[in-house]
């Protein structure tokens, strides 16, 4: 006899998530259905507008990853219209782009998604003595690890329980059985909890020198970047650059040990793949740097085939909507059907109606195909390719902890590839820093590729795709007379979150799902933990959701990303 | 829109005032040749007396109103709608031309080092400098004249001191015989002094730059030191190519000039009809009054004369004039009236039994009284003037513009304790319209004997009472608050050791410093704001997102003071918070269930996002029951103490609202159609503004002061243009005109890039984002004024100027 467990709110996560997992007598679950619950039509909004205020607008999609969709909705209008941005231009974007991959990765991990780890509680028994011996086998140097300052941590802790509010940790799995970390253990990754509370506000500080502030920036124009007196002002750039190098001692010494020790804990489930979703992977690559350096690889890898990857071809890329609250039922591409909203709504006891439409989030499919995106793809795809800038440093933690390329297709691998993520962007934003100061020490101060609107074609196509922190984004803008005719957003949660299309198959997350056992069902932690690997971002989501799907069929998408 | 009000005096900075009171949004600039900001002119014999004060003479002027100075303007541009300084322009929307007068002299006195004029403050460094040991001449009989020989008389430079007076009168041609010998007998009582009657300049022997003899009709003068004070012109020679003149600027009723969009008030404006000129504060207030009604529109005000109340501010004896509107001195039939007793004078100029006009030498007439009787045109007879003498109770008029008594004052001053004017402020406005009874008011406070130690004590009385009715309704709030919440565990005492465990007291006090002063409260409230803050942590808070991006949620944990917010976070009883909560599903529900069931009443709801209330609001669904953002709202809503929308998508749709609204989406308050909706919109809000609120809520057991649209005047009074860092190049013309150009390099404004900073009401420019370090104009993109709602995303987020609207 199986049992429905419905979870919702998805909480510490953005946005409005739901997932149903269906469970067997033996608590393993057989089947799941992710449903994003809210839609509110951004890309309706912006038809009809002027193209050069798009980013403005777009980039209230996400309040977490506010700046990729400014960047993106304005690198599509700059290529509907051809224009190419300075070199200055590009590289402050990334200084901006490159950082918030950092803040995110640390405030996914710690703050959404650690607790699914570490028991607060425990912690409060651990030996201060041993928990500082403890962190130093997963490094030489651990941050912040003296015992006086475990013991002080622990003292907080204590002090926090103790005062009785428990506030919004209140109601938490604590003494769930499938907690692993000893005491110590738990001890040493609370320090780091609340380290990184610090530093994720250091990297926003980072982010608002060049982008005015976060989230939502300010700091795009069609053309070019308008933090012109930020760039050129040589304390504003140390100060970037040390709050970096801050973020970077973290990462090295805190987040990567970290992950070491949470693969140790819980190798058996990485063995058994728990969390492992279909293995096809998508990456659009981008991030240029020095003369010819590029920092993340496309391609395309399929059911874990690592010894064949294609090469990405964004045209491939279909969306459809056969499970999903719009008009057209047929098992058709998207862009041949109707996508107003079709709601069909819950069920009485208020459940999915998971035979017919039962979510927001409409199936994208490359190549017909469902995908995963995201730290996980990028580094895998860079692994298989030899990236120079990815291959030494999966090596290098392979190589500490025994882990197989395979591997990282899990839950906990997802968060070891999104600290090496993390790690790799802290040091390549270095590179790009000093392509900065070398074309300002040669006199090139340009942000802005001049252009007269009036002079510009009245029709265009564009498309801006990136990848971002949860995984490839695309914003896809068609012009007509002067004005936005069509906009639509593909963003990562939209592949990672899909629902089941007409086809068979699964989306990445209820992929995710299927075969996880569950200790203890009213608790489903487990599916938690699975659901978090992916850092969900559901505002994300839902938006993209809109009545446009049809003429996405007309765009000329270029072959590889733009940037 | 942007007014520029081209003078230095009392009417420029009356009007300034004025339209900063009625209509804050626009942009004031005072353009002035003088050196110094406006000053009272009529106080310029103070400045005789120890001229390096002018500070104490200084008019007030609203912060907010731009002051150019050293800007004299020599030519307006009424097609591009600029004027110009020898080395500046300035562009207006509305032009206010309040230059008043230059004083007339006999003969050209420039380059003269012992002549001068009386009308500036350098006219009085060059007077009391150039005095000392000289004959001084005083040319003129009128009010500027006498008084500025009362000045005189009390220093000791003068040798002697002559008032060339061409005809036989002082002060007015009506004045009566013996009013005039008491004047005269009270003036010359000082051996130094001399008035000449019938007499004038005739011709004046000069070597090199110094005049060494005046000849007069009567005799000559050796050693002199020439003061006029014989009239003034309009000073309006810079608007006579451009705007019609007559001996002052043509004006209608509503004083509109000749040219569209150009006003003229004060003694520069003539009426076009009668060619009445402005002489009085009272009159040119009146005027300006007019002005200001017909700029923002009101075209129903005109230009009326109204009897005026005037005096001379002289030391040796009280003098005042009351003038009907039609008083005609040449009238043959006008009768004077003398009533005297010593050297008191009341005489009243009759006109077939109407009373025409007043003056009164040491009187302690009522003269608001006389007023009304000359207003009413009522007519009277002698007798009655003879058997009423109409005597003030409340002793003589000192503040004519506010209508305020010696004896109120003096009763005001003991009563409060009272020892400057600065401190009389919050008792009684007198002394500051027009300025004119400042010093008056001064000497009577300085001549009020207030008991220092019983002053002392009666001011700090007032003051500890007034802390203590704060303080006590504070504490009432916090026991209130204790009694509300039995179940809670944390009683202050284990907060202090939680506190002191998070060795985090010194940030903690920094932090609630930087409250108080942000929310514009005395630091004496911190701590209030201490205890406010503990209190904060036992309510219960309901953090609901419905149609929204996350970004407020976003802000609010990322960007407050380091360290301490997440002290705060951890202690602010944050119960439910989707992004942040440990718990899912279930698990997050029942706290929600057994907040809005056990603490009904007590809890405040925060909401970001907005409400689609389309598809009968299925476009939004939470929780395992499936219900939608719009029924969990409600229900959330009904029992909470309070509700707060966060973010500009809660206050009116927001972005998710704009055009053309796919899914019906509305703030909380139209959501729930009510009007006690507390607005904090903002994309996102700025923290402090949302703990700030929450602070003022706990403290005075009441939400802040609001605007009309709900939002908190604290965080929202603020125009982001007005205290904008890049303003100075604003008003220096400096601007952006392209991405990257030299400008952006040198932070010019970007007003021309479409900054809607003028736009917007919040203090952005004032606590920036991300604990200080930058806002959206530093980043040189400029302002969209996000926090304006839905209207922000449909009109203002571009990068265009706004168009602006015909005829306005």
């Amino acid at each position: 006899m199986s049992k429905k467990i419905i979870i919702d709110p998805i909480t510490r996560i953005e946005g409005h998530l739901r997932i149903e997992v269906e469970i067997d007598e033996n608590n393993v679950v057989t089947e799941a259905w992710a449903s994003g619950q809210l839609f509110r039509g951004i890309e309706t909004i912006l038809k009809g507008r002027d193209p050069r205020d798009a980013g403005l607008i777009a980039q209230r999609i996400c309040g977490v990853c506010t700046n990729v969709h400014y960047r993106a909705s304005i690198s599509a209008v700059e290529e509907a219209y051809g224009i190419k941005i300075p070199s200055n231009a590009e590289i402050v974007r990334n200084l901006v782009t490159l950082s918030l991959f950092i803040q995110d990765h640390i405030v996914h991990y710690y703050h959404l998604h650690s607790l699914d780890f570490v028991d607060i509680t425990s912690a409060l028994g651990a030996d201060c003595k041993r928990a500082s011996a403890e962190a130093e086998k997963w490094t030489d140097h651990p941050y912040r690890n003296s015992v006086g300052h475990l013991e002080s941590i622990q003292e907080k802790i204590g002090g926090f329980v103790k005062a009785g509010r428990l506030g919004l940790f209140a109601n938490g799995y604590w003494g769930h059985t499938a907690y692993r970390l000893s005491p110590e253990e738990n001890l040493v990754h609370m320090n780091h909890y609340l380290e990184a509370l610090r530093i994720q506000r250091e990297i926003s500080k980072a982010i608002a020198i060049f982008a005015g502030k976060t989230p939502h920036p300010q700091n795009l124009v069609v053309g070019g970047v308008t933090s012109i007196a930020d760039m050129l002002n040589p304390q504003r750039l140390n100060d970037f650059m040390f709050i970096i190098k801050e973020v970077r001692d973290f990462v090295e010494r805190a987040y990567i040990p970290d992950m070491k020790m949470i693969v140790s804990a819980y190798r058996d489930s990485i063995r058994a793949g728990e969390g492992r979703a279909v293995g096809n992977f998508m990456c659009c690559g981008g991030y240029r740097f020095g003369k010819n350096g590029v920092l993340f690889e496309n391609g395309v890898i399929r059911g874990h085939d690592f010894e064949s990857v294609e090469p990405f071809d964004a045209s491939k890329i279909t969306e459809e909507a056969s499970r999903s609250w719009y008009e057209n039922d047929a098992p058709l591409s998207p862009y041949e059907g109707d996508t107003t909203p079709f709601y069909t709504d819950l069920n009485d006891d208020g459940s999915l109606k998971t035979e017919g439409k039962y979510t927001w989030i409409k199936a994208p499919r490359y190549d017909g195909e469902v995908m995963e995106v995201g730290p996980l793809a990028r580094m895998i795809m860079g692994y298989t390719k030899k990236t120079p800038t990815i291959r030494p440093y999966m090596e290098r933690f392979m190589e500490q902890t025994g882990l197989e390329l395979i591997d990282f297709s899990s839950t906990i691998g997802r968060n070891a590839a999104r600290a090496i993520e993390a790690q790799i962007c802290g040091d390549y934003l270095f590179d790009m820093m000093s392509d900065l100061i070398e074309n300002i020490k040669y006199y090139d101060e340009e942000t802005w590729t001049k252009y007269v609107f009036e002079s510009l074609p009245l029709e265009g196509r564009g498309a801006g795709i990136f990848e971002v922190p949860r995984g490839v984004l695309g914003h896809f803008v068609r012009i007509e007379d002067a004005k936005i005719a069509n906009y639509q957003a593909v963003v990562p949660t939209t592949w990672n979150a899909s629902p089941k299309g007409a086809k068979e198959g699964r989306g990445a997350y209820e992929e995710s799902l299927i075969g996880i056992v569950l200790a203890d069902p009213s608790s489903p932690l487990e599916v938690l933990r699975a659901v978090h690997s992916f850092d969900p971002c559901l505002a994300c989501a839902v938006h993209v959701i809109d009545a446009s799907g049809r003429e996405l069929s007309q765009y000329k998408i270029s072959p590889l990303c733009s940037i | 829109m942007r007014i520029v009000i081209v003078g230095g005096g009392i009417a420029a900075v009356y009007i300034a005032n004025t339209l900063m009171e009625q209509e804050s949004r626009s942009e004031v600039v005072i353009v002035s040749d003088e050196e110094h900001p406006p000053y009272d002119r009529i106080h310029l014999c103070k400045l005789v007396d120890d001229c390096k004060c002018v500070d104490s003479i200084a008019l007030e002027l609203h912060p907010a109103v731009g002051l150019e100075l050293n800007q004299k303007i020599i030519s307006i541009d009424s097609k591009s709608k600029r004027i110009f300084s020898e080395h500046a322009a300035f562009h207006y929307d509305k032009l206010i031309i309040a230059t008043g007068s230059v004083p007339k002299t006999l003969f050209n006195i420039s380059g003269i080092e012992n002549a001068a004029t009386f009308r500036s403050q350098k006219d009085c460094e060059a007077i009391a400098q150039g005095i000392i040991g000289k004959n001084v001449i005083i040319v003129g009989a009128g009010p500027i004249a006498l008084e500025l020989l009362d000045t005189l008389m009390r220093s000791e430079g003068p040798e002697t001191i002559t008032l060339l007076v061409r005809k036989n009168y002082l002060y007015s041609e009506v004045i009566s015989r013996e009013g005039l010998e008491l004047i005269r007998g009270i003036f010359e009582a000082d051996p130094r002094v001399r008035i000449r009657f019938n007499d004038q300049i005739v011709d004046k022997e000069v070597s090199g730059n110094r005049i060494t003899k005046i000849l007069t009709k009567q005799g000559e003068i050796d050693n002199p030191f020439v003061i006029f004070g014989v009239g003034i012109d309009p000073n309006i020679a810079f608007a006579r190519e451009t705007l019609e003149c007559n001996k002052g600027i043509l004006v209608n009723e509503r004083m509109q000039t000749s040219v569209a969009d150009i006003y003229c008030v004060g003694e520069a404006a003539e009426q076009r009809a009668g060619g009445f000129v402005a002489g009085r504060v009272k009159e040119c207030t009146i005027e300006a009054d007019v002005m200001i009604a017909n700029l923002l529109g009101d075209e129903s005000k005109t230009f009326k004369e109204e009897v005026a109340i005037d005096g001379l501010k002289v030391g040796s004896f009280l003098f005042a004039d009351v003038t009907g509107t039609d008083f005609n001195p040449k009238d043959p039939e006008n009768e004077s009236i003398l009533i005297s007793h010593g050297d008191r004078i009341d005489q009243y100029i009759v006109n077939h039994d109407r009373l025409k006009r007043f003056i009164g030498i040491n009187t302690n007439i009522d003269l608001l009284a006389l007023k009304r009787l000359i207003d009413t045109d009522s007519p009277i007879d002698a007798a009655y003037l003879y058997s009423n003498r109409l005597m003030s109770e409340k002793g003589r008029l000192v503040c004519s513009c506010e209508g305020v008594h010696e004896q109120e004052l003096v009763d005001i001053i003991k009563e409060n304790a009272v020892t400057s004017f600065g401190e009389l402020k919050e008792h009684s406005k007198a002394g500051r319209t027009c300025g004119r009874c400042k010093q008056d008011i001064c000497a009577i406070i300085s001549a009020t004997p207030v008991d220092p130690a019983e002053a002392a004590r009666l001011k700090e009385e007032r003051i500890a009472s007034a802390q203590a009715a704060e303080l006590a309704k504070v504490r009432a709030r916090i026991e209130k608050y204790n009694a509300l919440h039995p179940a809670n565990q944390l009683s202050p005492e284990n907060l202090e050791e939680a506190l002191a465990s998070f060795e985090m007291s010194k940030e903690y006090n920094r932090w609630v410093s930087m409250i108080t002063a942000s929310m514009h409260l005395h630091p004496t409230y911190e701590e209030p704001v201490k205890e406010a803050v503990v209190q904060l942590n036992k309510i219960p808070i309901i953090w609901l997102e419905l149609s929204d991006c996350t970004g407020n949620s976003e802000a609010f944990i990322k960007t407050s003071h380091p360290k301490v917010d997440d002290l705060i976070l951890k202690y602010i009883s944050l119960d439910y918070h989707e992004l942040l909560m440990a718990g899912s599903g279930d698990q997050s529900e029942s706290v929600l269930e057994s907040i809005v069931h056990n603490e009904s009443g007590k809890y405040l709801l925060l909401v970001e996002g907005a409400v689609p209330l389309g598809l009968d609001g299925k476009f939004l669904r939470i929780g395992p029951k499936g219900e939608t953002g719009l029924a969990l709202l409600r229900r959330v809503a009904a029992n909470a103490a309070a509700v707060m929308s966060v973010g500009s998508c809660a206050y009116d749709g927001g972005v998710v609202a704009a055009a053309p609204n796919p899914t019906g989406a509305v703030g909380v308050a139209e959501a729930l159609e009510r009007e006690d909706i507390i607005n904090l919109p903002g994309c996102p809000t700025n923290p402090i503004n949302i703990v700030g609120t929450l602070l003022h809520y706990i403290m005075f057991d009441e939400f802040p002061k609001l605007d009309s649209n709900n939002r908190p005047e604290w965080a929202y009074g603020f125009r982001v243009h007005d205290n904008c860092e890049r303003r100075g190049h604003y008003d220096a013309d400096e601007f952006v005109r392209e991405w990257g150009d030299e400008g952006a390099k040198k932070g010019w404004c970007l007003f021309e890039m479409g900054c809607k900073g003028p736009y917007a009401d919040l203090n952005c420019s004032l606590v920036k984002f991300n604990e200080g370090t930058s806002w959206p104009v530093q980043a040189g993109h400029g302002c969209f004024a996000c926090g304006q709602g839905k209207i922000a995303f449909d009109s203002y987020a571009n990068n265009r100027k706004l168009e602006e609207k015909p005829n306005e």
